[in-house]
């Protein structure tokens, strides 16, 4: 590699289209951010108002912003944990091989691909409480039929259902990569010193999988952090304020309030609370890399 | 030894039929006639097909917003591999003074981290100061804060794949960089090319936050913005929503089949 | 390694070009119209196929936005200057924001000016400052909030139209205990806009304002307390689920005669009430004024009007086309057809008109009389936050003191903006 010296500018000649690109669309953003969140204005700069830390004092004390709070990281919790639990016992179940299984592995996968606008689209569908496939089976079931997206201690509840069902896949196309680096050999061993499946399992193909785990833990929990579309388009963050997420308050605050400066003090929060899930990130892959 | 995991199989085809069956409704729905989905009796298969929701979608010229989500997908695309690829390319190869690899690599991953929605308000500003506000190009620029990270990323692995004992050989023939990149180094990475252009293209054809904000003029809707439009509706244009959806998902699902097995390992570097 | 790029370049460049040469082949001319979804697109698409009829020469792109996306893609569209409309359906509560804002282009300077044939409320918010000023907008849609009733069903457990909120509660309860499978009353109780339209009246009756005599908000009031619970105190006798109902869910309640009363009735909502084909209970909805409580009815006017943004890239076409769609003929058209309320009063008395539809000279008759919501500049913002703390107290989150005060407080920090 040391060859290259001599060329120093190459570097910069090829890293620096993509750094300018990305520096235009972040960083210049983010410290426009940073400098609105101590403005009271409807728009740019033009007729704003130095406030200081008011507008982070309002929303620390504002009952909304709380419930935001909240509710992302149950979702989160709930969206990742369910997530990575569902992608497990898939994977675990595709691991080995069986006729046709390259069959049903596409069609498994096939949510993770489709567009969020397309997913929320059924499941709206599938929610309706009158006329919904999900209550029209509970009714030939002879069940009561479930108030889906009304009722609010259910309402999250449904939004985690479905972004189980489109995201799930994507953990278990990772536990999978990850069940089948593991060599046969090891597996073997344990079998030939005379190890309990119950103990293989626990001993062996979890500790080894570890790693994979947690990382589709982390993008799950990073992703599930961000959600907006779903909640826009199946509940709309309510009913009352049951499944409004941080993204969506944001959203609320920027593009129906026109309350500029304090969005941007709900969106320097949710940074922050992005960069401490980026550093947990970084220790993790750093910690990889020493091992 | 060899016999058929018959249990395995069956609880695997079980699983499968519930995560296909609201794509199953989606496809029934989309020929089913609107009195027959508002009733209350289950209906898995319309008893008569209608093709009307396909007809009433294609007199709105949804084949537009076809064309607009199929032009953003490619320009996206192709803007975050002529990027990526040079940028990958030196972080793994080139050194660099003061480490500064691993600071573009922290920055890379602090923008794959950071919420859409915390950059769309100051993004206006930046679209409307290159005058690509409510236009296609903007939206592929936008786009660049999802798609560029991610091509950058999962490059990083396939250009590590790279032999570098080729790229010595034809160093020791004198051959300059460019000419080494082009002849050498694209050649051998067109697989890693391709699925990392395959993975951007469905992330930005399913796109909808910055599609929404961003695009005010009809004609230049994309498939997402408009499903939505339908969705929020105040009447169950469930039929014309499950046509749409169809439709829209109908390339990434063609997509899915051809590269499947190239899915795992896609998503495995993608991750890393 | 190069030319399979190169030709991708170009055969990209190639389909990035294909839409604009296929439009500019088509038309001489676009003219891009936001508008409203639902039975206002029917109308809409209409008067935009007539037109099309009328000036082959012309493109039109029509964009069906529901009610919160539509006053989002307008607002952003005008902040931005984007350009992007030629026509803008708006909600009359909208208007003072963007006609105050320099958002919508003088009418008069494109040419003709606001007919005294659109009843005068209408033609009042279609100006500012309100009534006197600059003429930014024509009235398409007159709407006015009415009170639906089933008459059968009232006669029936001996009572008489209700002339109070507290009669309105008496009768949903006992029809709801009395009658199997219909719901006493229905509303919409869906978050924002239609929870707030729902509520407007009964705060109105109770004597409580949104915005008090100061300028301050006046929901922290025992006025608006009685006024709020009286409206809670409908919930049990209201349908399951009807916190997600919006006007196509109470349209049907009524229609399928499944709700003996809903507590708002917009004309454009339900123009097929007496339809057979459409309605199971025909002949039998009764349509009046709002029930007063301490004030007397206060009918409110919801006026849909049409405008040309100052940014209009067409403007005298969307001037023309605001005329066309506005003119007596096809506001006629418009009402026979789809259902549309006219804002012309001659189209009211127009004896086709009212042979069709019974209640339209009461109807006029309450539109003349109309009240409008508040004219301030932030009422949006204003109706969002009532929106969701009605609904936190519909859900039973939160208690109905607990909501108005809050509710009061960010009103009053929306107001200071």
């Amino acid at each position: 590699m040391k060859a290259f010296d001599r060329s120093l500018p190459a570097w910069l000649v090829l890293l620096s289209p993509a750094a300018i690109v990305l520096f235009i669309l972040t960083v210049y953003p983010i410290a426009r951010v940073l400098l609105l969140s101590v403005f009271q204005t409807d728009y740019g700069f033009a007729d704003a108002d130095f406030v200081g830390s008011e507008n982070y004092t309002y929303l620390l004390s504002n009952s909304g912003f709380q419930r935001a709070s909240w509710n992302t990281v149950v979702f989160t919790v709930m969206a990742t944990a369910s997530e990575v639990g569902l992608g497990l016992m898939l994977a675990l179940l595709f691991n080995r091989r069986f006729p046709g299984r390259f069959v049903v592995i596409p069609i498994i996968v096939a949510p993770y691909v489709l567009a969020t606008m397309v997913v929320t689209a059924i499941w709206r569908a599938w929610f309706h409480y009158d006329f919904g496939f999900l209550n029209k089976v509970l009714r030939a079931a002879h069940l009561p039929p479930v108030e889906w997206l009304f009722n609010p201690d259910i309402a999250m509840l449904s939004l985690v259902l479905v972004d189980i069902w489109q995201t799930a896949p994507f953990v278990f196309l990772i536990l999978l990569a990850g069940l089948q680096s593991i060599s046969p050999d090891v597996y073997e061993a344990a079998r030939i010193d005379g190890a309990k499946p119950v103990n293989i399992f626990f001993r062996i193909t979890i500790p080894l999988l570890m790693p994979y785990i947690l990382i589709a833990a982390l993008l799950r929990s990073i992703e599930s952090f961000k959600i907006f579309d779903k909640v826009y388009a199946l509940t709309g963050g309510g009913p009352g304020r049951a499944t409004e997420t941080l993204s969506m308050y944001v959203y609320r605050l920027g593009f129906k309030f026109f309350d500029i400066g304090l969005a941007s003090a709900a969106a320097v929060v949710m940074i922050v609370i992005a960069a401490v899930l980026a550093a947990v990130y970084a220790i993790k892959l750093a910690g990889g890399r020493a091992e | 030894m060899r016999r058929v995991p018959l249990i395995r199989m069956g609880v695997a085809f079980g699983v499968a039929v519930l995560f296909a069956m609201p794509i199953v409704w989606m496809v029934s729905t989309s020929v089913t006639p609107p009195g027959d989905y508002v009733g209350r009796t289950l209906v898995l298969w319309p008893e008569h097909l209608t093709f009307d929701h396909y007809r009433a979608l294609w007199e709105k010229s949804v084949w537009r917003n076809g064309l607009n989500s199929a032009i953003v997908a490619a320009g996206t695309t192709l803007v975050a591999l002529a990027l990526g690829l040079p940028a990958a390319y030196a972080l793994t190869r080139l050194r660099m003074p003061a480490r500064l690899d691993i600071g573009f690599l922290i920055f890379v991953l602090l923008v794959k981290l950071a919420p859409p929605i915390v950059l769309a308000i100051p993004l206006y500003h930046v679209l409307r100061a290159f005058g690509l506000l409510d236009t296609l190009a903007g939206l592929v620029l936008v786009y660049q804060v999802y798609a560029l990270p991610f091509a950058i990323w999962m490059l990083l692995g396939f250009v590590r794949d790279v032999p570098y004992s080729i790229e010595e050989a034809a160093m020791i023939d004198g051959a300059r960089l460019l000419k080494r990149l082009r002849t050498i180094v694209l050649p051998l990475m067109v697989p890693g090319l391709v699925s990392t252009a395959v993975f951007v293209a469905i992330m930005s054809w399913n796109e909808f936050l910055y599609a929404l904000l961003f695009v005010q003029s009809p004609a230049l809707f994309t498939l997402p913005p408009y499903v939505a439009t339908l969705i929020t509706e105040d009447e169950t244009l469930w039929g014309q929503l499950a046509a749409i959806g169809f439709l829209a998902s109908l390339p990434v699902l063609i997509v899915l089949g051809v590269v499947q097995r190239g899915l795992t390992r896609g998503f495995a570097s993608g991750t890393h | 390694m190069r030319r399979p790029f190169t030709a991708l370049a170009s055969a990209l460049l190639a389909v990035a070009m294909a839409p604009a040469a296929l439009q500019s082949a088509a038309a001489d001319e676009t003219l891009t119209i936001a508008g409203r979804d639902g039975g206002y697109a029917t109308a809409l698409n209409r008067m935009v196929a007539l037109y099309k009829e009328k000036n082959p020469n012309v493109e039109i792109e029509l964009l069906e936005l529901p009610y919160g996306g539509l006053y989002e893609k307008a607002t952003i569209g005008f902040r931005e200057k984007a350009g992007a409309y030629d026509v803008v359906m708006l909600d009359d509560t909208w208007a003072v924001e963007f006609m105050s804002n320099g958002w919508l282009a003088d009418l008069d300077q494109l040419g003709g000016g606001l007919d005294a044939d659109f009843v005068a409320p209408a033609r009042a918010v279609s100006r500012y400052p309100v009534g006197t000023g600059t003429h930014y907008a024509v009235p398409f849609v007159g709407n006015v909030e009415l009170f639906a009733y089933r008459s059968d069903l009232l006669d029936k457990h001996g009572f008489d139209a209700p002339e109070s909120w507290s009669e309105v509660v008496e009768i949903a309860r006992t029809i709801s205990e009395n009658e199997e499978g219909v719901a006493g009353v229905v509303y919409r109780g869906k978050k924002a806009n239609p929870i707030v339209t729902g509520f407007l009246p009964i705060l109105w009756a109770h004597g409580a304002r949104v915005i008090g005599e100061d300028g301050q908000g006046g929901l922290d009031t025992d006025a608006a307390l009685a006024a709020l619970e009286t409206y809670l105190s409908l919930k049990p006798y209201a349908p399951k689920g009807v916190e997600t109902y919006n006007s196509g869910e109470v349209r049907d309640a009524l229609m399928q005669g499944t709700a003996a009363m809903s507590i708002e009735l917009w004309p454009s909502w339900a123009p097929s009430l007496d339809d057979p084909e459409m309605s199971k209970v025909p002949g039998k909805i009764e349509i009046m004024a709002a029930p007063g409580q301490v004030e007397g009815p206060k009918p409110m006017l919801g006026a849909w009007l049409l405008a040309v943004p100052a940014d209009a890239p067409n403007a005298e076409r969307g001037r023309d086309f605001i005329d066309f769609v506005t003119a007596p003929e096809n506001q006629k058209l418009l009402a026979l057809e789809v259902g549309t309320p006219p804002t012309r009063a001659s189209v009211y008395e127009d004896a086709d008109v009212v042979a069709k539809y019974r209640w339209y000279p009461a109807q006029l008759d309450a539109l003349n009389n109309a009240n409008p919501r508040p004219r301030i500049t932030q009422w949006s913002q204003v109706e969002q936050i009532l929106g969701d703390y009605l609904q936190l107290a519909l859900i039973g989150e939160m208690e109905a003191r607990e909501a108005l005060a809050e509710a009061n407080q960010q009103v009053d920090r929306a107001l200071s903006r």
